[in-house]
């Protein structure tokens, strides 16, 4: 089978470079407030506030003196607000080691993603070596392969090798992704190639070329494929989930879901560790909003 | 607009967190700091299940031992109960990077591989600490072993109880003795963790129940003296066992047996289920116990004060040692002929280590054993404790009302020895999906039995993991 | 198929740059040929050793009784297939996969759309639509599912029942402990949580549109439900293909939710295939039979994924044409 047919749906939504701001605004007209338009924005304002309702509580019942959680009817604000709940999570420790834990975690894992990718990505897409079709056209088969299937198998072999428990036994199997290949090769093949080639006239090497040319032009693809792995690992469970056993090595979605408090369940403190367990992405998404959504759009498209 | 009722879990707030807070910042600096072992400390990791009341006490034991032992790094981690729990131990076993030590329900042993995913005790070692094998009950110590190698210590007996509201109780006219239903004064302050002494369950007791008919008059005077049903039982839920458990408990009063001494072949008897289900059924279609309970909508309902009964496991008792609820608990009546109540036991295992031995395999002996000898503080939380010299010990005698129902322990109905049967196993949780349609309607009797034999077959047909040994 | 050195190729890549030189000198030709293979080593042994070989170590898995303790693994044969494809435990589950997919795809594609056009249309306080709606999507599913799982499971004084009793409607649903609604609860979880990947998904397909066709819409007097119907959703056909087909394999591969929230029940009735294979795996140690299953879960996605490309590539020869 062919490399192209196996990608036919990402294909010319894929490979398109990121959108510039200047895109964003399809129409250039100043908006009207017509009674249409002011209909639906009451209609998006509701699904805002079904959308925010969720977090909102969460925040609100973390808040709370742990005694009044459970009291009926609806209160949102206790009779003080108080930072209890977040101090008592905290101290406890897991939460702490988990997040870091999941940093590390996935910090390797988008760094590793993004240079085993990116260099695999420009093999395939500028070079030339015996058999480049065909490991290419079986690289991109794997985007056919959920990682799921693997589980079985893939957490045997992780016994024989005796990485269970250990970061690389988390990080290894996440790093080789087909998709991000198949999104760099169709950027790279869009980078001029007189660029290089009027740098190995120079005497550079293939290697200088790559890192100095290639890659400062492939920025914003690159930020993309970082984006895209870094949020996926952070938030990845079934792998993570399987290949840790001891709850010190466990990442933050996994340690949540896998230890309990010693203490029971109390609402204001399992809100207080939710609420701090989600913050870490949803701050960098303040930083970087429009990164983050050109990032996601546009390797979502492509067929993550 | 009524007062909400806890939930089991919400009950924990308040009273016992403040004393909880304490030792929780010291856990944390015992297992934050894996660096622990470091400085000329043994490294002994413990993995458990015990969360709410039990995990209040397990806390306490384990800051007693760091206290008593500073050549111990002990890191503990309370994983999430049931089947999860279980599946990760598995999985470190397997894995090569357990734990040195960890808790297991005995009924879970022939599932776990003696041999494979756990490693033998060492007795010797054991006994050197003080822990023989005749300071146990031979039935429970004997379901350790396999292949002449002991693999589980057991820890305690937890079995299936009668809780009662002694004031509605009261009201019904069911309890014997004197004053009967007074909660006394110093019951206010006697809710620290030992126990309830000084409760009316001290003194007021129920007055003895027994056959199926006894039992019904006193659920239909309790329900004559409040307006609600007499019992209360958990009759669904994601992965709810207690319909299993609450049958298990009366068709093995019934002398029924559900598979044969080798776990390979189903031994059901109709006409003794039967009669067990029909009655389960009617408790709910009497109204006697309401229709649709989950575990935790159970055990608040009792703590709302008008129920006269409950039928949980005992350990639900360090829940309402934290309310005002005036309660005692005690064996669950013979209805159908034998004195059995469902049980199990926690125990203490080695899971399988590639390269166990040396100073944390001594560590881990000398941490059960510890343990085993201090198992008073355990019984706080209504669980009895396998290790009988503590038995008659004045302290344990003490404790009310969890002593009040210590001779169960030789009446116990274990899940059988099968590879998958035991606490939050595969079977547990079929046979509690089965039978709950009975109890809340959507199966007759007779098409929950069925369900149930199809289900065990089921479960006989799948191949054992490790090859029938066991 | 294979290239050699020797023989210049025909540059795929000379075309997407815009036509290059007609031939490069021979010394630069050689460097287009050097450390190709050096370049996708690191690549190729990852891939090779935790993609494609576990995928046949699998398969050998699958014909043996192997468990996790990897002790005494005897090959069967077909005997786990056999087992798993007359097992209706296996069957329910894929059902409960199937009728997720059905489940959640709908609303997620739907409602991506919807909420897209609302924040295409309005054109204001864009970065509140995508706080709110994308922002979900960021969290791990530990802690939606936590949260929901707080929010609906507690009878009386959840959030869920809450709003349900000062709506004078009767609280008390057992949202995820009976059968009818559980699927439903994690289906809401699901929507809630990764909507905003549709969402994003769709607001790039809408500012993709060239701005000239609206204009000319309207000089034929075309209202905006016609400028809807005629311009918008046509041009966003292949977006919502992609979207589609995304949201169909992610769908497919349920896993965190209904294990966080239901454990599969109740009585089973939302447990989805990988729980199955999890379940029969680790849970059960029957690690061959488990990758049998997977093998037959894998059946069904490559179907998925091959009916896709014969729909791709039919439309793209028809916009080609």
């Amino acid at each position: 089978m062919s490399a192209d047919t196996l990608t036919g749906t990402a294909r010319g939504t894929g490979a398109a470079p990121p959108r510039t701001p200047a895109d964003r605004t399809g129409r250039g007209r100043a908006p009207r407030w017509t009674p249409g338009r002011l209909g639906l924005l009451a209609v998006a304002l509701l699904l805002v506030v079904a959308w925010l309702l969720p977090l909102a509580w969460a925040v609100a019942t973390s808040l709370k003196p742990e005694g009044e959680t459970t009291r009926t009817p609806l209160e949102w604000v206790g009779s003080t607000v108080t930072l209890d709940a977040y101090r008592t999570v905290w101290e406890a420790g897991d939460l702490g080691r988990w997040m870091l834990n999941s940093a590390y975690v996935a910090t390797m894992t988008t760094l590793l993603t993004v240079v085993v990718c990116a260099m695999a990505a420009y093999g395939f897409a500028r070079t030339e070596f015996r058999g480049r079709r065909l490991l290419y056209g079986l690289v991109l088969a794997g985007i056919m392969v959920p990682p799921q299937v693997l589980m079985a198998p893939l957490f045997a072999q992780m016994v024989q090798l005796r990485l269970v428990d250990t970061y690389w036994g988390v990080i290894l199997p996440q790093v080789a992704v087909p998709a991000m290949v198949f999104i760099l090769v169709a950027f790279f093949r869009g980078v001029p190639r007189e660029l290089e080639e009027a740098a190995f006239c120079d005497g550079a090497s293939r290697w200088r070329v790559f890192w100095k040319i290639v890659v400062p032009l492939s920025r914003p693809v690159l930020a993309a494929v970082a984006i895209f792995t870094f949020i996926s690992t952070w938030n990845n469970f079934l792998w993570p989930f399987l290949v840790t056993t001891d709850p010190a090595g466990m990442t933050l979605p996994v340690g949540l879901v896998n230890v309990q408090s010693t203490y029971g369940v109390r609402y204001a403190q399992v809100m207080a560790s939710l609420v701090i367990s989600g913050l870490p992405l949803l701050v960098v998404f303040a930083l970087f909003q429009r990164q983050i959504v050109r990032g996601v759009a546009h390797t979502g498209l492509a067929g993550q | 607009m009524p007062q909400m009722p806890p939930s089991r879990r919400s009950v924990l707030t308040g009273f016992g967190s403040l004393a909880a807070t304490a030792g929780l910042g010291s856990a944390a600096s015992g297992c934050a700091a894996p660096s622990a072992a470091g400085a000329g400390r043994t490294r002994l990791r413990f993995w458990h299940l015990y969360g709410g009341g039990d995990g209040v006490t397990m806390q306490a034991m384990l800051d007693a031992f760091r206290a008593g032992h500073p050549g111990v790094g002990l890191e503990s981690a309370t994983l999430q109960w049931g089947p999860a729990y279980y599946t990760k131990l598995g999985m470190a076993g397997a894995g090569g990077r357990a734990p040195e030590v960890a808790a297991l329900h005995l009924s879970r042993l022939p599932g776990f591989a003696p041999g494979r995913l756990l490693d033998p005790f060492d007795l010797d070692l054991l006994a050197r600490h003080g822990v023989r094998p005749e300071h146990f009950p031979e039935a429970i110590w004997r379901r350790g072993a396999s292949g002449g190698a002991q693999y589980a210590i057991p820890f305690d007996t937890h079995p299936f109880v009668l809780f009662y509201n002694t004031e509605v109780c009261a009201k019904a006219g069911l309890l014997d003795g004197n004053s009967p239903g007074k909660r006394e004064e110093d019951g206010e302050k006697g809710q620290g963790k030992r126990g309830a002494k000084g409760r009316s369950g001290g003194k007021a007791r129920l007055r003895p129940l027994a056959g199926v008919g006894e039992f019904t008059r006193a659920l239909r005077a309790a329900r004559e003296a409040t307006g609600h049903p007499g019992l209360v039982i958990e009759t669904l839920g994601n992965d709810t066992v207690g319909p299993w458990r609450l049958f298990a408990t009366f068709y093995a009063q019934a002398g029924g047996t559900v598979l044969d001494p080798t776990a390979t072949r189903v031994t059901l008897d109709d006409a003794k289920a039967l009669r067990v289900l029909e009655w389960m059924r009617s408790l709910v279609e009497d109204g006697h116990a309401p229709r649709r309970v989950d575990y935790t909508g159970a055990v608040s309902r009792f703590n709302n004060g008008d129920s006269a009964f409950l039928i949980t496991g005992e350990w639900e008792v360090s829940t309402y040692l934290t309310t005002e609820l005036p309660f005692s608990m005690t064996r669950i009546p013979n209805l159908f002929g034998r004195p059995s109540a469902f049980a199990d036991c926690h125990t203490f295992v080695l899971p399988h280590q590639a390269d166990r031995g040396g100073a944390s395999n001594e560590a881990a002996h000398r941490f059960v054993a510890w343990m085993l000898r201090h198992s008073t503080d355990w019984a706080a939380g209504g669980h009895v404790p396998a290790y009988r010299p503590v038995l008659s010990e004045p302290a344990y005698l003490e404790l009310h009302p969890q002593s009040e129902y210590r001779s169960v322990v030789d009446d116990v109905a274990l899940d059988p020895p099968a590879w998958f049967a035991g606490s939050a196993s595969a079977m547990q949780i079929e046979l509690g999906a089965a039978l709950s349609g009975v109890l809340t309607g959507s199966r007759s009797p007779r098409d929950g039995l069925d369900e149930v034999r199809k289900r065990l077959r089921d479960l006989l047909a799948t191949p054992d993991p490790f090859g029938g040994r066991a | 198929m294979t290239t050699t050195a020797a023989v210049p190729p025909p540059a795929p890549a000379a075309k997407a740059a815009g036509g290059s030189a007609a031939g490069p000198p021979r010394a630069v030709r050689h460097r287009w040929t050097e450390h190709g293979l050096l370049f996708t080593a690191p690549f190729l042994l990852v891939y090779g050793l935790f993609l494609v070989w576990p995928l046949f170590y699998g398969v050998k898995m699958s014909l043996g009784d192997d468990n996790i303790a990897g002790t005494g693994s005897r090959f069967v044969g077909l005997a786990n297939y056999a087992e798993a494809l007359t097992d209706p435990e296996m069957w329910d589950s894929l059902g409960n996969t199937l009728w997720f997919t059905v489940l959640s795809t709908v609303p997620l594609v739907v409602l991506g759309l919807v909420l897209a056009l609302l924040a295409h249309e309005l054109r204001v306080v864009q970065w509140l639509w995508r706080l709110s709606w994308f922002a979900p999507f960021l969290l791990p599913s530990g802690v939606v599912c936590l949260l929901w799982l707080w929010m609906i499971y507690p009878s009386d004084f959840g959030l869920a029942d809450q709003l349900l009793a000062s709506a004078g409607l009767h609280p008390g649903i057992g949202w995820l402990t009976e059968p009818r609604y559980a699927m439903l609860s994690v289906v809401l979880t699901t929507v809630w949580w990764t909507i905003g990947f549709n969402f994003l998904l769709y607001l790039a397909g809408l500012q993709a549109i060239p701005a000239h066709l609206y204009e000319a819409a309207e000089l034929d007097g075309a209202g905006a439900w016609s400028r809807l119907v005629h311009v918008t959703l046509p041009m966003l056909r292949r977006t919502t293909f992609v979207v589609l087909v995304l949201q169909l394999l992610a769908s497919l591969k349920i896993f965190d939710q209904v294990y966080i929230m239901t454990g599969g029940g109740p009585d089973e009735s939302t447990r989805p295939i990988l729980q199955y294979v999890y379940q029969a795996g680790f849970t059960g140690y029957r690690i061959g039979y488990a990758s049998a299953v997977s093998y037959i879960f894998f059946a069904l996605i490559v179907v998925v994924s091959l009916v896709q490309l014969r729909l791709s590539r039919r439309a793209s020869e028809e916009s080609r044409r």
